[in-house]
């Protein structure tokens, strides 16, 4: 059976109630008894000393009835001389009696009744003793014959047998109490302590219980914490593996279309090739240097931990050598020079920048040095609000205001278009000589956008 | 030895026995007058009812008188023995009373002593008053029957110890049966007669062996009757009030029951014991499941009919026991009515010697011839 909180914190409680007052049992048991001993005990005194003064008022008399026989007997004085000593006692012991026996009303009458019989007893003693001093032997002698002494001595120890069973009485039964007592003593000690080891019993099995109860929970919860974790490291291992998976498969997805784009390039380039129309190649070229820009951003995807980001500096720094390269062919002469910021930019935010670079580097090839050398100059830098701006730059022959456009115009559409899904500003300055093509945005709009 | 020889033999003892007993006669008569009888105790011979006849007294009259001290019942019960004797043996019976009065009872004797009264049985009021008038019917020739004291040529006596052993064995049955060895005892003493103070030693000395048995109070009722029994135990209750036994005379322990139940004492299992089977005590008894359990009785009927048979044997010149023990009866429940048939006809218990000696014990010989042989002494057959 389960043990609850509630149900041990109160079977406790009860076994210390029980404990407690089995305890209190004995205590009190003990307390009573103690009491009960105390007042026996001077109870025991004041019988014995009851017992004691009756019998010496026996003797007493008993003393001075000898005396007078002896005296009748011999005339001889010698044997009054205890007489005396015997009456002050036989007084002495009455009055004893009195005072043991004052808290036993019962007891006054007979008493009253024992002293006037000692007293006349006495006056008899003394007057047979007088009569005998005085010559009267034959008066005293009748005196005696009638009895009178003899009663009186033997009513006198019917009282005095009387205080003496009395007390004796007092003494049985005060004993026997005792005796009845002890045992009862006995029996509520034994009774507590049987209640007692009861209770420290049920206390130790209720403890031992709750104790192995509590350790076969905690065992349980040790088992599920550890079927827990074990759990959770294969799910953490599952996902680490979907993730490596996942990593490796949009690696393998961005150098696939990075190769699908190289591949389309390529393909562009050899089609260019196999035109006749310069006008017709160099379109194509221009598209093959955009597919080029897309392509680069998923090459330096599939080499990247994070797909989601592109680092601008490494991104564009390839951009531009690539440009280089392959625009050696539009301008001998021209350079290309570029700063640029570490920055981080998501992949397509990257993607519609790269395509900007790579069409105002197109256009200024094509354009801004007309004698074919220059130089261009390519900066991306962070602005101090965190704006990030992008500056082509020529010291060519710049651009006329209102002139019509030298090309198509596509170019400028798809930077106009790559601009607004940056959500940035395209300015072109033209200070006197040369050109400053400038795109600034806020990247922060850009993942806002992209979160949305 | 022969039948004849035995014949002849026998014939020379009677003649030698009745030669001694004509030359005992006649030393008698010439010295009854003198004669101070038996004054130290002695030690009686079982009565022989074979011993040789004396002659008959001369010159008395074929009278038996019973000079009462009082009419108390136990009196009483032996002047109606002495009377059914005196018809069964037609002697003209007299019974008077003195009333208590020693003297009364002196010069009642003497009239009849000089009526020529042949047979007297007394109660003495006053034994040391009333001897010398005894000794008097005595040398008169009489048969002079006392009961108890003497000087008497047939005392009646009572086995005091036994009669006490009697009641005292009784007691000690009970508390041993009821009371398990241990009871609170009063002893009801009679110390104005002392020839009665056997009685209270053997009770003593029956309930001296049991440790628990308490005799709380031995003492003697002032006077010695019912009322002195009363007031007496009223004066123990007061110092007692627990009291398993009381044991006494019949008429003081009526008394102290009397008390008991004033005080609301008396239970079922309260034992009283009596001696002497007083009508009071006896009534008791027969009423059943009180607290009298017990009487010792001393049939006066039955002794009083023996004495009356002794004195007409007296009379004709027959030798008669020179004392007779009339002995202690327990009477309970059990055997009431065959004690009271037995009182009721006296003379058919004297008839027949086994139911005789149940009541009766005879000792000693003596005749008209031999009257100097009275008793002078208290004669007991439990001598010390």
């Amino acid at each position: 059976m389960p043990f609850s909180n509630r149900l041990v914190v109160g079977s406790t409680f009860a076994f210390l109630v029980v404990g407690f007052l089995a305890l209190m049992a004995i205590v009190g048991a003990n307390f009573w008894l103690n009491q009960r001993a105390e007042l026996f005990f001077q109870q025991q005194i004041s019988a014995r000393d009851t017992r004691a003064a009756a019998v010496e008022l026996r003797n007493a008399v008993q003393a001075a009835e000898s005396a007078q026989r002896g005296y009748l007997l011999t005339n001889n004085e010698i044997y009054l001389a205890p007489y005396d000593v015997a009456k002050t006692q036989a007084d002495r012991q009455i009055s004893h009696l009195r005072a043991l026996l004052a808290t036993f009303p019962e007891s006054a009458g007979p008493l009253d009744k024992l002293a006037g019989l000692i007293s006349d007893k006495f006056d008899e003693l003394e007057q047979t003793v007088t009569l005998k001093r005085n010559g009267h032997d034959d008066e005293a002698m009748a005196l005696i014959n009638t009895n009178k002494g003899k009663t009186l001595m033997d009513e006198a120890n019917v009282f005095i047998t009387g205080l003496v069973s009395q007390a004796d009485d007092r003494l049985t039964n005060g004993a026997a109490e005792q005796q009845t007592n002890a045992a009862l003593l006995e029996l509520v000690s034994g009774a507590a302590a049987v209640v007692i080891v009861v209770v420290v019993g049920g206390a130790a099995f209720l403890l031992l219980s709750y104790t192995r109860e509590l350790r076969h929970a905690r065992d349980e919860v040790t088992g599920l914490n550890a079927e827990l974790e074990h759990r959770v490291v294969e799910r953490t291992a599952d996902v680490t593996q979907a993730r490596d998976r996942a990593e490796v498969l949009l690696r393998e997805v961005n150098h696939r279309v990075a190769n699908s784009l190289a591949l389309i390039s390529s393909l562009v380039s050899l089609q260019s090739k196999a035109l006749g129309d310069e006008a017709a190649k160099k379109a194509l070229s221009e598209m093959q240097e955009r597919i080029f820009a897309i392509s680069l951003v998923h090459r330096r995807l599939y080499g990247a931990r994070d797909a989601r980001a592109v680092q601008l500096d490494d991104y564009l720094t390839g951009l531009l050598d690539h440009l280089k390269t392959s625009l050696r062919g539009e301008g001998q002469g021209i350079t290309l020079s570029y700063q640029i910021e570490p920055i981080e930019l998501p992949t397509d935010a990257s993607v519609n920048l790269g395509v900007v670079v790579t069409e105002w580097i197109t256009n200024g090839f094509k354009y801004a040095y007309p004698g074919g050398s220059g130089e261009i100059r390519v900066r991306v830098r962070r602005l101090a609000d965190g704006q990030v701006e992008l500056t082509v730059s020529d010291d060519g022959v710049g651009r006329v205001e209102d002139a019509p456009a030298k090309g198509t115009g596509l170019g400028s559409r798809i930077v106009t278009a790559m601009a607004a899904s940056l959500a940035g500003k395209v300015e072109y300055l033209s200070p006197g000589s040369g050109m400053t093509a400038k795109l600034t945005f806020q990247p922060r709009d850009i993942v806002a956008q992209a979160a949305e | 030895m022969t039948r004849d020889s035995s014949r002849v033999g026998g014939l020379m003892r009677a003649g030698c026995a009745g030669l001694l007993a004509t030359l005992f006669a006649l030393t008698a008569a010439l010295g009854a007058e003198q004669s101070q009888g038996i004054t130290q105790p002695v030690v009686l011979p079982p009565f022989n009812p074979s011993a040789p006849a004396c002659a008959v007294p001369a010159g008395l009259s074929r009278t038996l008188a019973f000079v009462q001290d009082n009419r108390r019942d136990f009196i009483e019960g032996a002047g109606y023995g002495l009377s059914r004797a005196a018809k069964d043996r037609g002697l003209d019976y007299r019974d008077l009373v003195a009333d208590n009065s020693a003297g009364q009872q002196a010069s009642q004797i003497t009239a009849l002593i000089d009526e020529k009264v042949g047979a007297f049985v007394v109660p003495p009021v006053d034994p040391d008053e009333l001897a010398p008038t005894l000794k008097q019917a005595i040398w008169s020739g009489a048969f002079v029957g006392t009961i108890v004291p003497p000087p008497a040529t047939t005392i009646l006596n009572a086995p005091q110890y036994l009669t006490g052993k009697v009641l005292g064995d009784a007691a000690a049955g009970y508390i041993h049966e009821h009371f398990h060895d241990k009871a609170d005892v009063v002893l009801l003493t009679q110390d104005s007669l002392q020839f009665l103070a056997p009685r209270f030693t053997a009770i003593r000395d029956a309930l001296k062996d049991m440790p628990n048995v308490d005799i709380v109070a031995d003492l003697s009722p002032n006077p010695v009757n019912e009322e002195g029994g009363y007031e007496t135990m009223k004066l123990i209750l007061e110092a007692h009030p627990h009291v398993d036994v009381v044991l006494g005379a019949d008429t003081v322990v009526l008394g102290a029951l009397r008390a008991l139940r004033e005080a609301g004492k008396v239970r079922p299992d309260l034992y009283l014991g009596g001696i002497d089977g007083e009508p009071g005590a006896v009534a008791e008894i027969k009423a059943g499941a009180g607290p009298y359990k017990l009487t010792v009785a001393l049939s006066s009927p039955i002794f009083g009919y023996a004495l009356g048979w002794e004195a007409a044997d007296w009379l004709e010149g027959k030798s008669v026991p020179q004392a007779i023990d009339a002995l202690p009866i327990a009477l309970s429940t059990a055997n009431m009515a065959q004690y009271e048939t037995d009182q009721a006809d006296p003379g058919a218990v004297f008839a027949d010697p086994a139911r005789r000696d149940v009541y009766l014990k005879r000792y000693g010989n003596v005749c008209a011839d031999a009257r100097d042989q009275y008793l002078d002494f208290p004669w007991s057959s439990e001598g010390r």
